[in-house]
């Protein structure tokens, strides 16, 4: 598997003896070319310290960190030619308008001087800030930034995207916006790393997850493999739906071996396994009686809060 | 390297020369230069003489003018050149290009001296100019020379302050600080260092003997048939003038702190004011060359260079090795 990023043991402590925080604790992240990564974590867990160790804004206080192959401490100018970042909390200059600005960092980011003004135009139509290129950015409201900044990030073509929480302040329909974004540019074969504290995030645009609590990486893999496990631990779980007022014989799915559970509301039928028996299930779904009665069969992902609880501990 | 640093420093050059901040302060300058030059002519007029070197006395005017809009200057263009970019974010978006920290700060330093210069040629222009056109001086290469120097090293001292500032913007996270601590400087600098420079020395010397003596001038004088009579004179005592100089001697060590001092010394002396305490502001009937004033002022000038040096590279460690999250 190619590596987008790749950390060793890395550890961040801000502060003296006395004020010592340690923010990142040996942290061992791999972020796989052409993923989305999503990185989770509450806010104070170290997702921004580590992001920002990873374009060479921070110095690991030990550790490593390669970002396409560059070393993150030593060849950092190399990374962020390579590298967009969004970050946190991020401004731009408020008395100039949208388009000045991003040509002005569309030249320090060495775009050939005969192409900013079409890149930074390019850039705001993706966004949909094309019609308010004039207008001076203390004119934006709070989303429009948050576009504008994912604009600043669009500017030179790079190979990785680093979003540090990039839909806070958005609204519904911004961040739904933002999303299919990403999932564009992913297709475009960039890889893209998305550091959030809202779980529902993770599981709507990432292939690939991690967890990160108390500057520890909890879990990291791809999306499936995060729900295997969960599921491996806290079983497999379906769902029939049935015809309304047809009444499901549960005897047959209760005598499967590995089925622990049963609930039944209404026209849904819940079940619970240890194993995987959804090709059992099917096939019992197709024969008499069921066939006439249930009108589907679904397997129920685990939700990102039961796989974060999972991994913090919680159950 | 230089062509992110330029990127920087044009944008920066715009920025300031498109602010109010700068042209406030331009306008306050010439008004304070213009009201100078004004009642030192009028003190011409007054005295009913023309002074030997009129333009040379005008401008030695809006050099007082100078030292305090120069620093002001300085203070006005660097208190938040790097804590203003960490507040409003902007710091992060720069810094996640692919550019290095020493080009941000290179960036804003020669954008300020590009502003600083252009500040103060325009202002000494202008404050000469209408010197020029209010009393109808006439002006000699020596004078142009003169002031032109002056126009250098009030610059220099206006970096300097820059320099200070920029050192202090770069380690606060709110420019209300660092503008706090810049002013809170140049007025310790600019004012209290040299009262508090009196207090020490008499501190130090005790209190002063007694200030005159009788002087009996027991000459006569025949003017025709009149003979004047003798007289008594008031003239300070030895004591007195041994005990000022050793008073001026002890302030002026201390005041060598100042770099308000060292740009003042060399003022003085660019225009016609003997250097020593004592004559103070007592002009020097033939001026002092250029030459050997800058001569006799190297020390001063040393140190209004190496002042802006010492804490721009204190700027360039703080601002690149400060971790920026």
């Amino acid at each position: 598997m190619s590596l987008a990023v790749e950390t060793e043991r890395l550890v961040k402590i801000y502060g003296n003896e006395k004020t010592m925080v340690k923010a990142l604790d040996g942290v061992d992240m791999k972020v796989p070319k052409a993923s989305v990564f999503g990185l989770f974590g509450p806010n104070g867990s170290g997702k921004t310290t580590l992001i920002s160790i990873l374009v060479g804004l921070l110095l690991p206080t030990s550790g490593s960190a390669r970002v396409l192959g560059f070393d993150a401490a030593r060849d950092s100018v190399e990374i962020r030619r390579r590298v967009s970042l969004l970050p946190e909390g991020f401004g731009f200059y408020e008395h100039m308008t949208a388009l000045e600005n991003l040509v002005f960092l569309a030249t320090l980011d060495g775009v050939p001087p005969d192409q900013r003004k079409k890149r930074a135009l390019q850039a705001l139509e993706t966004v949909g800030l094309k019609d308010r290129a004039d207008a001076k950015v203390s004119t934006f409201s709070r989303g429009m930034k948050q576009r504008l900044g994912v604009a600043q990030a669009l500017l030179k073509d790079p190979e990785l995207l680093i979003f540090d929480e990039p839909t806070v302040g958005i609204d519904p329909e911004g961040a739904a916006e933002f999303r299919n974004l990403v999932r564009r540019m992913n297709r475009e074969g960039k890889t893209i790393l998305l550091s959030t504290h809202l779980l529902y995030e993770v599981g709507m645009i990432c292939t690939h997850a991690a967890i990160i609590r108390e500057g520890r990486l909890l879990v990291q893999g791809s999306v499936d493999e995060l729900y295997r496990s969960v599921r491996e631990v806290k079983g497999f779980r379906y769902e029939i739906r049935v015809k309304p007022g047809s009444d499901m014989p549960l005897q047959e799915i209760r005598s499967m071996p590995s089925v622990m559970e049963i609930t039944q509301s209404d026209n849904r039928v819940t079940v619970l396994s240890k194993n995987d028996i959804g090709s059992n299930l099917f096939s019992l779904m197709t024969k008499n009686p069921y066939k006439d009665i249930v009108e589907s069969l679904t397997p129920v992902e685990p939700s990102w809060e039961e796989i974060y609880r999972f991994y913090q501990g919680g159950g | 390297m230089l062509k992110n640093a330029l990127s920087i420093a044009r944008k920066e050059f715009t920025d300031t020369i498109t602010s109010k901040r700068l042209w406030v302060l331009i306008g306050i300058f010439l008004l304070f230069s213009i009201a100078s030059t004004y009642s030192t002519s009028f003190g011409f007029i007054m005295g009913g003489r023309q002074a030997a070197r009129p333009m040379v006395q005008i401008a030695s005017a809006i050099a007082t003018a100078m030292t305090y809009m120069a620093p002001l200057l300085g203070i006005a263009l660097a208190f938040d050149a790097v804590s203003g970019e960490r507040e409003r974010g902007t710091l992060r978006i720069l810094l996640s290009r692919p550019i290095y920290r020493e080009d941000v700060i290179n960036g804003k330093i020669m954008s300020a001296l590009a502003t600083i210069g252009l500040a103060i040629i325009l202002s000494s222009l202008a404050s000469v100019s209408v010197s020029i056109l209010l009393h109808n001086i006439s002006v000699t290469i020596d004078d142009i020379s003169r002031i032109c120097l002056f126009a250098v090293f009030s610059a220099v001292l206006s970096f300097a302050y820059y320099a200070l500032s920029l050192f202090i913007s770069t380690f606060s996270n709110k420019s209300s600080h660092s503008l706090v601590i810049s002013i809170g400087i140049w007025i310790f600098l600019a004012f209290i260092l040299s009262i508090m420079s009196s207090f020490i020395a008499t501190a130090v010397l005790g209190p002063p003997p007694e200030r005159a003596v009788a002087v009996f001038n027991m000459s006569r004088r025949q003017f025709g048939n009149f003979t004047t009579p003798g007289s008594v004179m008031l003239q300070e005592s030895e004591e007195y003038l041994n005990y000022m100089r050793k008073v001026s001697e002890i302030s002026s060590a201390i005041q060598a702190f100042s770099i308000n001092y060292h740009y003042t010394q060399i003022t003085n002396s660019l225009f016609g004011f003997a250097a020593g305490p004592l004559e103070f502001r007592q002009r020097e009937s033939t001026m002092t060359s250029i030459s050997t004033v800058l001569s006799t002022r190297l020390i001063d000038i040393i140190v209004l260079i190496v002042f802006p040096i010492v804490f721009l590279t204190a700027s360039y460690m703080v601002f690149t090795r400060r971790q920026e999250k």
